[in-house]
């Protein structure tokens, strides 16, 4: 009898819950976000997710758009293709209308061409690939492609720190190897030359042989290119060999574990990121000191980057409606100087945006603003 | 000098992955278990050690419980996971063992959060020395002195006391050595305690080294072992030992002169590959 009488209240319970819930949903507006939680890249899964979260409550606080909520629907994808895609046709299926990827590139390049072919907007936010946009007109990216920054870098390195000597230790991913390429694209035209060259794997964190490597080239700036969890025991290694010459980094260096890994050796260490540290920018300034306050620690380029796509996407539903994704895409297409956490953005036709890359330096264990590069030339973002 | 600096990070790696391969080769020459779980002890023992060096302060104290808790962990993991499925074929233990690694790998993230932990105090992998030109640091040097001393330790001990006597006899013969008296369980116990404390004190070294202790960090490591063990000739300890220094060397100098060919990563099995087409029974094999 007692068992009975629980089951039909917990049912009561669940069915009512359902109800509300259901009420709710519908007038919420629902936006999908695959992201890392789980594998190789859950710790910038977990950035990212920070970053879209707290878009949604600082939205959700001002009043929702036209009146409405928003929602992530969010999904692991373990930052792996195969599962990007059984995941982006769930979203196609549950019949969402618009999409924010807090991914890498992999899964962010095969989910692309589903939601392209379902035509429904899909935002990177921090994926740097090239292939992600050329998907089609329904994809757009927020943040800058590997090439973009490795220019970025190249003209700290010869325009602003007047350095001709480089050797590039890379990662031997797209995201290395394309940083690279922008980096030896630009390097002439700022009269720098790459005497080395070096590439690392994923997994390695120990770099015994290229720190000897690089002792023995002796080069004016190193280039390092790589992920907080790689390129920290680099930096911390080479600096222990006592090798003094200037270190670039790039966005994936610009997060606070970065920083609690390199401790001193960091010191003097420059990265070409999107996030200002020293900004003027009320969105970005606002983005950085909420960030902190929710979650405790120093905002990074991811969370930056979920941050400004979920910004993007809000907007957009804001002034196209939240049901008709072609009118969505538009609209995202559409947008001009938006002020976001990752800068002042518009988008060109291939999808891809332009913003002023943000140059860092590390003195007492924090980031700090050394330079804006805000040059439309040198870093315009491809257009085919 | 700079390829005798290449060299001597050579035998840095190479001593690293000697701890680890010898205890694979252990469990495999008593058991036939293929003990890829053996990085969830590397990494259990990293994190036991950074948890410890981080909030009591000390080092030693920090390697005596590396050492000792993954020591207690993996003769556990060979009761609870291992012991039950002795009588099946190979396979299954190897199945159980991959799914202990994936499983205590998000375990760790789920425990200790998915960043990783860096050290609060790790100046000894500042203080470099300088022999013969090419610079080592004092983790480096650690790395050496602890795969020199634990290995010749377990040397002494298999040659000449009645336990290590007892624990060859056991590999060699495990019906013969039951039938003379020999408590067999404690042999396995002894050997799963051996091996895990030598994977315990590598990871809490590796952790150091990187100043990085994260979630994933044994996975890697436990698949090169596996490489290592078959290089070695499968249960052959001084071959497991000879692999080890010659991967790591080869690593050493493959990291800079073929990275534009494979990573790191690759070396090793293109290296293992190479090595059973010449000699398919390993690198010490007699025939």
């Amino acid at each position: 009898m007692r068992v009975t009488l629980k089951n039909t209240i917990v049912a009561g319970l669940v069915a009512s819950a359902a109800a509300f819930g259901g009420t709710a949903l519908a007038q919420n507006v629902r936006i999908g976000f695959h992201v890392p939680l789980t594998g190789f890249a859950a710790s910038d899964g977990m950035s990212a997710m920070r970053g879209a979260e707290l878009a949604v409550e600082q939205i959700n606080a001002a009043g929702g758009v036209n009146g409405r909520k928003i929602e992530l629907v969010v999904q692991d994808d373990q930052a792996r293709a195969d599962q990007a895609v059984p995941l982006a046709n769930k979203y196609v299926g549950e019949g969402l209308k618009l999409m924010v990827s807090g991914s890498f590139s992999a899964p962010t390049r095969a989910a692309a061409s589903v939601f392209q072919a379902a035509q429904i907007p899909y935002i990177s936010a921090y994926a740097i690939h090239p292939d992600i946009t050329r998907a089609g007109n329904y994809v757009f990216r927020t943040a800058f492609t590997g090439e973009v920054q490795g220019r970025a870098a190249a003209k700290v390195a010869g325009d602003l720190l007047k350095k001709k000597k480089v050797t590039l230790v890379t990662l031997n991913n797209d995201f290395g190897q394309s940083l690279a390429a922008g980096f030896k694209e630009a390097a002439g035209k700022f009269g720098v030359q790459v005497v080395s060259e070096y590439t690392f794997g994923m997994q390695d964190r120990q770099f015994g042989s290229i720190v000897a490597s690089v002792r023995k080239d002796n080069p004016e700036v190193i280039f390092l290119v790589g992920y907080y969890f790689n390129g920290g025991p680099l930096v911390a290694q080479l600096r222990a060999a006592g090798i003094k010459a200037q270190i670039i980094g790039t966005e994936g260096f610009d997060s606070q574990h970065f920083l609690d890994i390199v401790k001193g050796a960091g010191e003097g260490l420059i990265v070409a990121t999107a996030l200002d540290r020293g900004t003027k920018s009320t969105a970005t300034r606002k983005f950085i000191d909420d960030f902190e306050a929710k979650y405790k620690t120093a905002a990074d380029m991811i969370a930056a980057s979920t941050h400004t796509a979920v910004n993007v996407a809000a907007e957009a539903v804001r002034r196209a409606g939240p049901t008709d994704s072609a009118k969505i895409r538009s609209a995202i297409a559409g947008l001009k100087d938006f002020e976001v956490a990752a800068g002042r953005l518009s988008f060109n036709e291939l999808g891809e945006s332009y913003k002023p890359a943000q140059i860092q330096i590390i003195r007492d264990g924090k980031y700090h603003h050394f330079a804006t590069i805000d040059d439309p030339v040198l870093l315009a973002p491809p257009v085919k | 000098m700079y390829y005798a600096e290449l060299l001597l990070v050579g035998i840095v790696w190479g001593c690293t992955y000697a701890m680890m391969a010898l205890g694979l080769t252990l469990v495999y020459g008593l058991l036939r278990i293929l003990h890829v779980a053996q990085a969830t002890i590397f990494t259990l023992g990293a994190y036991t050690g950074l948890l410890v060096a981080n909030h009591v302060g000390s080092l030693p104290l920090a390697f005596l419980a590396a050492a000792l808790l993954a020591g207690v962990v993996g003769p556990l993991v060979y009761r609870v996971v291992y012991e039950p499925i002795l009588d099946k074929p190979p396979f299954v233990a190897l199945v159980a063992s991959i799914g202990i690694l994936v499983a205590m790998e998000d375990g760790f993230r789920l425990l200790f959060g998915p960043y990783g932990m860096p050290f609060s105090d790790n100046s000894f992998s500042t203080v470099t020395y300088s022999i013969g030109g090419a610079h080592l640091n004092l983790v480096q040097l650690w790395m050496i002195v602890a795969a020199v001393v634990l290995i010749s330790a377990f040397a002494v001990f298999a040659t000449r006391t009645r336990a290590g006597v007892a624990w060859r006899a056991t590999v060699s013969e495990p019906a013969m050595a039951s039938s003379f008296g020999i408590d067999v369980q404690r042999v396995r116990y002894l050997n799963f305690f051996i091996a895990s404390l030598l994977a315990g004190v590598a990871g809490l070294l590796v952790g150091l080294l990187n100043n990085l202790v994260e979630p994933g960090m044994g996975s890697v490591i436990s698949y090169k072992g596996l490489a290592i063990i078959v290089l070695g000739g499968l249960g052959n300890v001084p071959g497991t030992l000879v692999a080890s220094l010659v991967l790591g060397i080869v690593e050493s100098f493959g990291t800079v002169f073929l990275d534009k060919i494979m990573d790191r990563d690759a070396i090793a099995f293109l290296f293992l590959i190479v090595v059973l087409m010449i000699r398919p029974h390993g690198l010490l094999a007699r025939h």
